[in-house]
């Protein structure tokens, strides 16, 4: 596991107290020590696209208990930055298409969609 | 962040950057393999090196930019700590305050992943991030 993905996972939050867990999602804050944050930018901190698609990829594994591979992005739409101790719902939904493992996920701040992705994934890992 | 080491060249829109990731790299883990995601990365930050260097050919300040969207970014395959990886750009629109981007990062014959990236540039002069 990497850094990045080590940092992600850190960043998962507990579901809050009386609403429970729903399945295919889960609530992340990425303090201001994130390490995806460094650099990104000085003095205007938000949280990089590449973050949060990679988060995406990480629950999927972490729902399924498996190592996924990202295959495509076929869509990301990223609608407004994600700021330091935010509180970022990742909401997605697994299926398969034409024997393909797609992942349709958004990501919401405060009730509204800041992204839209949609993914394909692949067990295990792309060989060199 | 940054992946980008060195900008190879620039031709009418288009653009070449070589990276060479360290194993310590935040996407990198212990065996050394990169993040897939880190293509994404590279091809925008690539864009980001040529516009800046564009900018900087034209006496303006560099722009701030954020990547506001992907298209078929397909992973054909992984990169290592340490390749030499080649990432192409070319600038298929320009528009308003966007930019549409081709790219493809390469390990010499290898094409690893290709895709189109949109970019949204902010005028350092106008102020203001809210998309």
């Amino acid at each position: 596991m990497n850094a990045l993905q080590k940092g992600i996972d850190a960043s998962a939050m507990e579901a809050p107290p009386g609403t429970g867990t729903e399945a295919g999602a889960r609530r992340y804050r990425f303090g201001p020590e994130f390490i995806g944050f460094s650099g990104h930018f000085p003095g205007n901190p938000i949280l990089p696209a590449i973050v949060q698609i990679r988060a995406v990829v990480s629950l999927a594994e972490a729902e399924g208990g498996k190592a996924l591979a990202l295959a495509a992005v076929r869509s990301a739409k990223f609608l407004a930055p994600i700021r330091p101790d935010e509180d970022v719902w990742i909401r997605y939904r697994r299926r398969v298409d034409s024997g393909l493992e797609i992942c349709d996920a958004t990501l919401s701040v405060a009730g509204k969609t800041v992204a839209a992705i949609q993914l394909e994934l692949a067990a295990g890992e792309t060989p060199r | 962040m940054r992946l980008v080491d060195t900008l190879v060249s620039v031709n009418d829109g288009c653009a070449v950057a070589e990276s060479v990731l360290p194993r310590s790299a935040i996407m990198a883990d212990g065996e050394g393999k990169i993040d897939e995601v880190a293509f994404v990365e590279l091809i925008a930050q690539s864009y980001a090196a040529f516009r800046g260097y564009m900018d900087r050919m034209s006496g303006k300040p560099p722009v701030e930019g954020f990547l506001v969207g992907v298209r078929d970014l397909a992973v054909a395959g992984r990169a290592y700590a340490g390749d030499r990886l080649l990432t192409s750009i070319r600038t298929v629109a320009a528009i308003g305050g966007f930019a549409v981007v081709e790219g493809a990062v390469t390990r010499g014959d290898e094409t690893l992943a290709s895709g189109t990236l949109k970019l949204w540039l902010v005028d350092p002069a106008a102020g203001g991030d809210d998309r």
